[in-house]
C-alpha cells in the first residue's frame, strides 16, 4: 500500500530555515504501527528519496497523535538563491508513493 | 490601578482560572471578526497575538519591511486595540512587523499611535527591542558561545558586521519585565511566540508546565482545531491544566488535534526550547471535555542551566531579476539540462563577467524538478515546462543585463535536433524580466549562550494618547 494511501495527512513544512520537517498522520492504531514498522519509512530509506545522507534524516515517531515525524536537513537555507521552496511546504511528494 | 495589578487581584497566586486569548498567529493578515468579538465576550484577562516568523523567509528581516500589508495590519491592530481597551485588559504582541528588528517595531509603533489618536485611545505602551548588540555576538563568536542550529555558512566576526539585521528571540523574562511596568500594551520586537502568553501566568505563580505548554499551542490561534482555521482561540489556564476552546463554533479542539499540533514546525515533539528552559510533553495528556473542548495537563518546565537566545540574522545577496518563460517543444524538454547548461555559458561569455562571482543565474524548471530537487528525472517527460531564471548581481543593472541576454539567446538557441527554429519559449507578457528587488540570506540562525538576558532586550516605555 502506497504511504498516500495509508495516511490521513503527509505535510511538510520549515522548522527553522535550516530545517524541513514531514509529518506523517494516521486514522488509528493499526495504520500507524503499519507504517511505524516499515523498513520504507527508515532514515535509510528515505534519505535516497531526497539526494541526503542518512545521517541527515531523523524519524521519531509521536504516539499522542499517532503521527511519525521525519526531520530533514535543507540541503539550501530557506530563501537562500537556489532553494525552491521558502516555507518549505511542498517537500512531501517524494514519500506519497513509498511502498508501506 | 495598573493592568498587572488587578490581574494580580483577580488571580494572583494561581487561585482563579486565567483566561488567555490568541487573536492571531499572524497579525496583519486578518483577524476574522466574530470569533474575535466571542473572544471578548468571554471576559479574557489578556489578549496575543504574534506577527512575525523567520518562515517567509530572509527578505523581510533583512529589508526591514513587513510581509503583511499596509491596510491589513493597521485593520487588525485597530481591531485588537480597541478590543483589548474595551474591557480594560493588557494587550500583547509578539514579534512586530514579521522580522522583529528596528524598523518592523517602528513601522507597528507608528501605526499603534495613530491608531490610538484616531480612535481616542489612551493607554501606557512598553516596547521591547530585539536587535542585538554587534560586540555582543562578536564576544560570542570569540568565546564560541554561539553554535548554527544545522547546516549553513561559516558565521564568524565579519558575518555579525555584515547582517543588515541582527536579531535575539526574547523569552518570557522580557515580556514580564514590560508588564512590570504597568503598560497595558506590549509590542515586542523578534520574540518567541509562547513567550507572548506564557509571561502573565508566570507572573501571577501559575505552575510554567502547563502554562508554557498552553502558550505555545494557543500562539497559532485555532490551527490546533480540526478544521484548523485562523480563528480567536481561548484558553482557560486552571493551576495544572488547562482548556482550549475555538472561538468558532465550527473549529473543535479535540485531544488528536491539540496533540498533533506539538508537531507542528517543530523538528521535536517532545520539547520546546525556550530562553529560560525547555517545554517537556512527553507526559501531556489530551482529554475531551467535551467534542468542541480539549482539556491538557501533564507538561513539565525544565529551567536552563544557562539561559540560551537564538539568533537570527539576514545579509544582502544582492538585486534580483527573475526571467519567466515556458515551452511545450519536446526536444527542448527532452534536452533542457543540457540547453540551459550551453546557455550560463554563452551568457558568461557575452556579458564578459564571471559567473558564481560577479552574478548568479540559476534556472527551476517546472515540470520536472522547480519544487523538489528529485534525485531522479520524470519517468515521463511533462507536456510543458515553465523556466524560472534567476540573475542576482550587486546591482540592478548587471542583474538586468544577465537576465535580458538569456532571454534572447535561449529563445533562440540552436540546440542538437532543434524542430520550432523560430524561437524556443513562449512568453506570458512582456518584459518577461522582472525586477524582484533584494535578494537576502539567512546568515545566522544561531543559539547563543548568554549570562544577562535582561540586558539584551531593552524595555522602553511610553504614554499613548
Amino acid at each position: 500500500m502506497k504511504l498516500m494511501d495509508l495516511a490521513r495527512v503527509v505535510r511538510s513544512k520549515n522548522a527553522g530555515p535550516l530545517k524541513i520537517t514531514l509529518d506523517l498522520m494516521f486514522e488509528d492504531e493499526a495504520r500507524y504501527q503499519r507504517a511505524l514498522q516499515s523498513p520504507a519509512l527508515s532514515p535509510g530509506a528515505i534519505a535516497p528519496l531526497y539526494g541526503l545522507a542518512r545521517s541527515q534524516v531523523e524519524v521519531i515517531p509521536y504516539r499522542p497523535a499517532l503521527a511519525i515525524k521525519v526531520v530533514m536537513d535543507r540541503t539550501v537555507p530557506s530563501g537562500s538563491l537556489g532553494d525552491r521552496d521558502v516555507y518549505g511546504a511542498q517537500q512531501h511528494a517524494p514519500l506519497l508513493e513509498v511502498e508501506i | 490601578m495598573s493592568a498587572l495589578d488587578r490581574l494580580r487581584a483577580e488571580c494572583g497566586g494561581a487561585r482563579a482560572a486565567l483566561r488567555v486569548i490568541s487573536a492571531s498567529g499572524q497579525l496583519g493578515y486578518g483577524v476574522p471578526e466574530a470569533a474575535f468579538a466571542e473572544g471578548l465576550r468571554r471576559r479574557p484577562h489578556v489578549i496575543g497575538a504574534d506577527m512575525g516568523s523567520t518562515d517567509p523567509g530572509p527578505y523581510y528581516l533583512g529589508a526591514g519591511e513587513l510581509a503583511t500589508s499596509d491596510e491589513m495590519s493597521r485593520k487588525d491592530l485597530r481591531r485588537l486595540l480597541v478590543g483589548a481597551r474595551s474591557i480594560g485588559v493588557p494587550l500583547i504582541i509578539g514579534t512586530a512587523g514579521t522580522g522583529g528588528a528596528r524598523p518592523h517595531l517602528e513601522t507597528v509603533l507608528a501605526m499603534v499611535r495613530e491608531i490610538a489618536r484616531a480612535e481616542g485611545l489612551k493607554f501606557r505602551m512598553a516596547a521591547i527591542r530585539a536587535d542585538l548588540p554587534r560586540d555582543v555576538v562578536k564576544a560570542a563568536v570569540r568565546a564560541k558561545r554561539i553554535r548554527p542550529l544545522g547546516k549553513m555558512d561559516a558565521f564568524g566576526e565579519a558575518e555579525v558586521d555584515g547582517a543588515a539585521h541582527l536579531v535575539g528571540q526574547m523569552g518570557t523574562e522580557a515580556f514580564v519585565r514590560a508588564l512590570e511596568t504597568g503598560a497595558e500594551v506590549v509590542i515586542a520586537g523578534r520574540a518567541c511566540d509562547t513567550a507572548i502568553y506564557a509571561a502573565i501566568p508566570s507572573l501571577l505563580g501559575f505552575p510554567m508546565g502547563p502554562a508554557m505548554h498552553m502558550a505555545k499551542i494557543v500562539e497559532c490561534a485555532s490551527l490546533c482545531c480540526v478544521p484548523g482555521g485562523r480563528d480567536t482561540m481561548l484558553a482557560t489556564l486552571e493551576g495544572d491544566s488547562f482548556v482550549l476552546e475555538s472561538m468558532n463554533p465550527k473549529r473543535h479542539a479535540t485531544p488528536m488535534s491539540v496533540a498533533a499540533h506539538s508537531l507542528y514546525e517543530q523538528s521535536d515533539p517532545h520539547r520546546v526550547h525556550e530562553p529560560e528552559g525547555t517545554l517537556n510533553v512527553e507526559s501531556a495528556r489530551y482529554e475531551a471535555v467535551d467534542s468542541h473542548r480539549t482539556r491538557v495537563s501533564g507538561a513539565r518546565w525544565e529551567p536552563a542551566r544557562r539561559f540560551t537566545v537564538k539568533v537570527e540574522g539576514a545579509t544582502l545577496v544582492g538585486e534580483r531579476v527573475a526571467l519567466i518563460a515556458g515551452s511545450s517543444d519536446p526536444r527542448f524538454i527532452a534536452n533542457i539540462g543540457t540547453i540551459l547548461d550551453e546557455m550560463s555559458a554563452i551568457v558568461a561569455d557575452l556579458v564578459g563577467r564571471k559567473p558564481g562571482v560577479d552574478y548568479q543565474l540559476s534556472f527551476r524548471v517546472y515540470g520536472i524538478d522547480g519544487v523538489v530537487a528529485w534525485p531522479k528525472p520524470p519517468a515521463v517527460p511533462p507536456r510543458e515546462v515553465f523556466v524560472l531564471g534567476e540573475a542576482v548581481a550587486p546591482t540592478l543593472a548587471l542583474a538586468l543585463t544577465v537576465a535580458k541576454t538569456t532571454k534572447q539567446y535561449l529563445l533562440h538557441h540552436g540546440f542538437a535536433g532543434r524542430l520550432s527554429t523560430a524561437g524556443n519559449l513562449a512568453f506570458p507578457f512582456t518584459p518577461p524580466e522582472v525586477v524582484a528587488g533584494r535578494a537576502y540570506r539567512f546568515s545566522a540562525y544561531h543559539v547563543m549562550e548568554v549570562d544577562d538576558l535582561a540586558a539584551l532586550f531593552p524595555v522602553e516605555v511610553e504614554e499613548v494618547g
